[in-house]
């Protein structure tokens, strides 16, 4: 096993530690720094395939923005949630499991080795050169002023 | 960089999957919205991370579908935390048990 697949399965391995960490803590603060730590492990395995453009939007839009607001709310409504699920369901969870994993470790044995897909060559330059693109980013953001200005009328008419 | 072969495939799938899992178990047993905003977002999480692998095939189709994912889904979690705020303000309860049809009745 090569460093760089060490290295993205200790960054994967965080990333659903924190996870369960959402699971487990019974705090929605709590949960809510652990989902951002989970997001921010995400975008570290962007990083790690050589996507800064990925990770930067990842953890200023969605950690940075998004994120902060969860954890936000998430501090103000701190309340300790009733568990729902039943302890009964984990052994056909795990029969589940068991039965997914098996088929991915058995999926080799029965099917020839696809072809390795390679190196990820991508070049923000080169994707930004493109017209269309160009204009679904614009598009993009135009779309999500008015979203903001919409929920902002919404604030407002529902305090009047 | 690192490169990407079928071992990392394999471990972004496996984690992606089970970052997913504990989107659904934590959605599943929440009693109030924060909760559920908390595991929605996980949720993108994992579709974030499962769509590494599509990179080494078209990189720029790629990138544009990441563009788009993270639009949309920022939108999605911006409009639940307006329904979460207005439905604080219409029923003093943040918890699941007081929207009683749906969505319908926030």
């Amino acid at each position: 096993m090569s460093a760089d697949v060490l290295l993205l399965s200790a960054l994967a391995g965080i990333a659903v530690l924190f996870s369960l960490g959402v699971l487990v803590s019974k705090d929605n603060f709590y949960s809510s720094l652990y989902m951002s730590g989970t997001l921010i492990f995400v975008a570290a395995v962007y990083a790690l395939f050589n996507l800064q453009p990925v990770f930067v939007l990842i953890v200023f839009i969605f950690v940075g923005a998004i994120g902060i607001v969860t954890v936000a709310l998430a501090a103000t409504y701190r309340s300790e949630p009733v568990r729902q699920v039943s302890v009964f369901w984990a052994a056909p969870v795990a029969l589940a499991a068991f039965i997914i994993g098996f088929s991915i470790y058995s999926y080799p044995i029965f099917n020839p080795p696809a072809a390795s897909p390679g190196e990820i060559q991508f070049e923000l330059m080169n994707f930004l050169s493109t017209t269309e693109y160009f204009l679904v980013v614009i598009l993009l953001i135009a779309l999500v002023i008015l979203l903001l200005l919409s929920v902002l009328k919404m604030g407002i008419g529902g305090r009047s | 960089m690192a490169a990407l072969d079928v071992a990392s495939i394999s471990v972004l799938y496996a984690a992606s999957f089970a970052i997913l899992f504990v989107g659904y178990l934590t959605a599943i047993s929440s009693k109030d919205v924060i909760r559920l905003l908390i595991s929605l977002e996980m949720m993108f999480g994992a579709v974030f991370m499962a769509l590494i692998p599509l990179f080494s095939v078209a990189a720029h189709t790629a990138f544009g579908i990441a563009v788009i994912t993270i639009f949309a889904s920022s939108g999605e979690l911006l409009i639940l935390i307006s329904a979460i705020v207005i439905l604080d303000r219409q029923k003093k309860d943040i918890h699941t048990a007081v929207i009683t049809i749906g969505g319908d009745q926030v």
